[in-house]
């Protein structure tokens, strides 16, 4: 067993009768007219570099991180809002493209902490990823202006714990603002906002904190978050699952599919299966967090037996239980008759 | 079900679903042939106008609320009708055109008018109700719903509906494009439950929406696999795909199978096992995954029941209120702990893979095998898989269906066989299952439940996000920091009459019992009505509900209470009851090691 990962097309699946062709590095491709060319690169394995895109959100383009070059247009269209056109010439990579990306990455990277061993999206952080990519080595900015991850910086903000199933840590925000679409776009809850103007901004729940705020939980946010900002409590405190399985949600008649995400036996998180065709990669409070109960301290695991309802229970073995349940259901039927026993299933 | 009617002899099996879409079953087969709803999810991106019945779909179907949601953001309309203001009546970015606020119990009086304005302004979809409806029935429904008496105007009255405003609500359905109803159990928890299913496909047939994208009658159903626990064959008249036990053909197919003669009687529905028990007739019980207890109304009336029985086998993952009154204990599989399938709202049947071993040592399925083997009726699988092999063979509408085929395409959506390979998304697109669409007759009858002096006030019940029905799951996780009790829910109005603030404690009484709980006044309720939860087994909302159930499937009338609040400082006798019996009916044995440990 292996942990799932998910394609991510960086934009919503297009669906068109009309398909358009393009040329991106050099090799044709044919998509649904309206595929952005972010998502046309995909669709052929090209994975053109992105932090504020994911094919659950409409193309926002505010990370820079996905320029691309296209004949004929002047300067580097964000390739996350360009929609892919007939004829089109795309290229993802260039020695100036490379340079710009790597001189955004600098940027970001100058306001947050470099403490990836440490984090608990070790592993699993578009953020590192991206930095990989693009080759960043050194970081020149940021150290003789105040930033926002220092504990001691002016700008420092409180992590907020305040949801029993997940934390938000302002230091570690890009504010790409994929939480607060997720919460517009996907739930519709409207719950977060971006405070404060350019390098002041960060994520909020309207000023108060997230358990006070019009939050659902639905944890549409987390799964969006792109670094450890927002992030489950379980994987703080566990770490990075290891193997998934795909399952059904147990709670309500949507049948919501989830990746069970574990380390061995025990389960880390519960994702929303982007695959899964009753919720396509949405989720809510119950199915996504409420999962505890599995292995609540209440769970009764050994079969048990009592004369009358006020004895006490008595553990016995499966073998005894069972018989014991055959042969009253037997004496009933023979002492009342035929009809007198029945079930009720769930 | 194959354990009741081949192991045990007789047909009395039952689910869960006779509390909740039981009338679902009854009225969209009786009017289109089929137990379930017509539509995908995916269906309403492309609906104009969304009606919501007796559905509160951002507390109980979330994950489908924020679909909806998506799409009134990029312009459908909506009509909302409840009694309570539910949040899809005004969100961000969302409101509805018309929220229908009527009093419960009177769905019926408002589906009809709303038919009589159809009827009446010549907004039927005549093309439709010819080409694919029962013209005789048609013509019978259209007379009888014309009359002035189903007048929004006459019903008024009743409904507490401004006349108006149900008129353009009509008007929109009906021209507004391609429109949807989605319902819940506001709609099936009433006296007349089955009348409200009936009336909303007849409303669907008249204006033809029905059989494409975007339209449709769609339950919201409450449990992740009650479609497929209906779908099996749980119910005590039905084999699995909905054959009547009396059906002879079908009847001897299974018995040719499963090699035992089957009884073509009907067996006992819940509440007729309850009532015999209290009788003297029935006295054993084998209970998988229900809590009965804490669930079912009247609950003084259930644990009578199940105080006068011999033997309840429980099987379940927890203690619950029912196993107070059991005499054998199975443990219970968490869904992470199963290997099987869950039927969702849409058909939908997807897999549960199991993450992790039982933590009984062994899974729910083998269980019910060695209870039949120890009953003398045989049973041998080796897999959950090979169960669905057996249902595919016996199953027409099922045919299809096999582990395989769910592994390649990610889920199915029965009707899956010959004639649909991949499974049917949309139901009813050429032609109804049954033929021609059936308008059925839907007069509308007040329940016997009546406010008066003693009992002035309306009781409605319904859940919330953070928890989920009996909340045996989710009041064992850090849910509960979002409600961690019940309230009663009641308009600044009757709150102030009674001198009740929010917070106070007040004792809420009905005819069949009280229970005493915390008040929250609310703008949400109308004046005469109040709401509350029924998660938390210590307030006991179930002690106040009544016996009266739905004319066609006794699914009980969870919806209409009539109730009397006052304020009080202390908790209701049978809460007091219920707390002692909560210690002294759980108590499990000091288990002392053996020689062999």
């Amino acid at each position: 067993m292996s942990l799932i990962k998910e394609l991510d097309y960086g934009t919503p699946i297009r669906l068109s009768e009309d398909e358009v062709t393009l040329t991106i590095d050099g090799v044709g491709v044919s998509v649904p007219a309206g595929t952005s060319v972010m998502a046309a690169a995909m669709s052929m394995g090209t994975k053109i570099p992105k932090l504020c895109a994911t094919d659950m959100l409409e193309p926002f383009g505010s990370c820079r991180m996905c320029l691309v070059e296209i004949e004929g247009r002047r300067g580097t269209p964000a390739s996350c809002t360009t929609p892919a056109e007939n004829g089109m010439i795309v290229r993802t990579q260039s020695d100036k493209l490379a340079r710009l990306r790597k001189g955004v990455m600098e940027l970001y990277i100058s306001d947050h902490p470099l403490d990836c061993l440490t984090c608990s999206a070790n592993g699993d952080c578009e953020l590192q990823d991206m930095a990989g990519v693009v080759g960043l080595r050194d970081v020149r900015y940021g150290k003789e202006v105040a930033n926002h991850f220092e504990t001691d910086s002016p700008l420092a903000l409180p992590v907020d714990t305040s949801n029993p199933y997940f934390q938000y840590d302002p230091a570690k925000c890009i504010v790409c603002n994929r939480c607060v679409r997720a919460c517009e776009e996907v739930q519709g809850t409207f719950a977060l906002t971006i405070e404060g103007r350019g390098f002041d901004s960060r994520v909020s729940a309207a000023g108060v904190s997230f358990l006070d705020s019009d939050c659902v939980s639905c944890g549409a946010c987390v799964q969006a978050c792109p670094t450890a900002t927002l992030m489950e409590k379980t994987v703080v405190e566990h770490g990075q699952p290891e193997h998934s399985t795909v399952t059904t949600c147990a709670y309500c008649g949507v049948g919501c599919s989830f990746k069970a995400e574990m380390q061995g036996d025990k389960v880390v998180r519960m994702v929303p299966y982007k695959g899964g065709q009753a919720n396509e990669g949405h989720s809510c409070v119950k199915g996504r967090f409420a999962w505890g109960y599995a292995t609540h301290k209440d769970r009764i695991t050994k079969p048990m037996i009592r004369e009358t309802i006020t004895d006490p229970w008595r553990e016995v073995s499966w073998e005894e239980a069972i018989n014991r349940a055959a042969s009253e259901f037997k004496r009933i039927q023979n002492d009342y008759g035929r009809e007198a026993v029945g079930a009720i299933t769930s | 079900m194959k354990l009741v009617r081949a192991g045990f002899g007789n047909n009395n099996v039952d689910t869960c679903a006779r509390v909740c879409h039981s009338p679902t079953g009854y009225g969209l087969s009786k009017t289109f042939g089929t137990s379930a709803g017509t539509q995908d999810f995916k269906s309403v991106a492309k609906t104009d106008v969304i009606m919501i019945i007796g559905a509160n779909p951002t507390d109980g179907h979330p994950v489908f609320a924020s679909r909806m949601k998506k799409r009134l953001r990029a312009g459908a309309k909506l009509i909302v009708i409840d009694p309570r203001r539910i949040d899809m009546v005004k969100s961000p970015h969302v409101a509805a055109s018309h929220h229908l606020a009527l009093r419960p119990g009177t769905n019926v009086a408002v589906l009809n008018a709303m038919a009589h304005v159809i009827v009446t302004e010549g907004l039927i979809d005549e093309s439709f109700v010819r080409e694919r409806c029962d013209l005789v029935d048609f013509e019978m429904w259209a007379r009888a719903i014309a009359e002035e008496r189903n007048s929004p105007e006459a019903m008024e009255p009743y409904t507490g509906v401004a006349a108006q405003d149900l008129r353009e609500a009509a008007r929109l359905y009906a021209t507004g494009g391609a429109a949807a109803i989605y319902y819940g159990l506001g709609v099936t928890e009433h006296s007349q439950g089955s009348t409200t299913v009936m009336a909303m496909a007849n409303l669907a047939m008249a204006t033809g929406n029905i059989g494409r994208d975007g339209v449709g009658v769609n339950p919201l159903r409450g449990q992740n696999n009650v479609q497929g626990s209906c779908d099996m064959g749980s119910f005590p008249h039905e084999f699995s795909g909905y054959r009547h036990v009396s059906d002879d053909s079908t009847r001897q197919m299974f018995e040719s199978l499963w090699n035992r003669p089957l009884s073509n009687e009907q067996g006992l529905r819940i509440p007729n096992m309850i009532d015999e028990a209290i009788g003297g007739g029935f006295k054993g019980l084998y209970v998988q995954g229900e809590d009965i207890a804490q669930s079912d109304p009247d609950t003084q009336h259930i644990t009578a029941g199940l105080r006068a029985m011999e033997c309840v086998v429980i099987q379940d993952i927890f203690l619950n209120e029912t196993a107070k009154y059991a005499h054998v204990f199975l443990p219970g599989s968490s869904f992470l702990e199963k290997d099987g399938t869950f039927t969702n709202a849409e058909r939908r049947i997807s897999r549960v893979r199991k993450v992790m071993e039982p933590l009984s040592g062994k899974s729910e399925w083998q269980a019910t095998i060695d209870l039949s083997n120890a009953l003398g009726y045989p049973m041998s699988y080796s897999h959950p898989s090979e169960i669905m092999d057996e249902i595919a063979r016996l199953t027409p509408t099922f045919a299809g269906v096999s582990y395989e085929k769910i592994e390649q395409l990610g889920s199915v959506q029965w009707p899956c066989n010959d004639k649909a390979p991949t499974g049917t998304p949309i139901m009813h697109v050429d032609r109804f299952v049954r033929g021609l669409g059936k308008f059925m007759m839907t007069e509308y009858v007040p329940t016997e439940e009546k406010t008066g002096a003693r009992f002035p006030l309306i009781l409605t019940t319904g859940r919330i996000l953070s928890q989920y029905n009996v909340g045996a799951q989710t009041r064992r996780t850090e849910n509960s920091v979002w409600h961690d009790e019940d309230v009663l829910e009641i308009h600044p109005f009757d709150a102030e009459n009674r001198g009740v603030k929010t917070g106070d404690l007040v004792a809420l009484q009905s005819r069949t019992g009280e229970i005493s709980l915390r008040a929250e006044v609310s703008e949400r309720m109308q004046p005469g009505v109040v709401y509350t939860t029924f998660h938390h087994a210590k307030t006991g909302a179930n002690v106040i509900t009544t016996d009266f159930s739905d004319w066609a499937t006794n699914c009980p009338e969870y919806k209409v209470t009539a109730v009397q609040v006052r304020r009080t400082n202390q908790y209701s006798d049978w809460q007091e009851r219920n707390a002692r019996e909560d210690i002294e009916l759980r108590r499990i044995a000091p288990r002392f090691a053996t020689a062999a440990e």
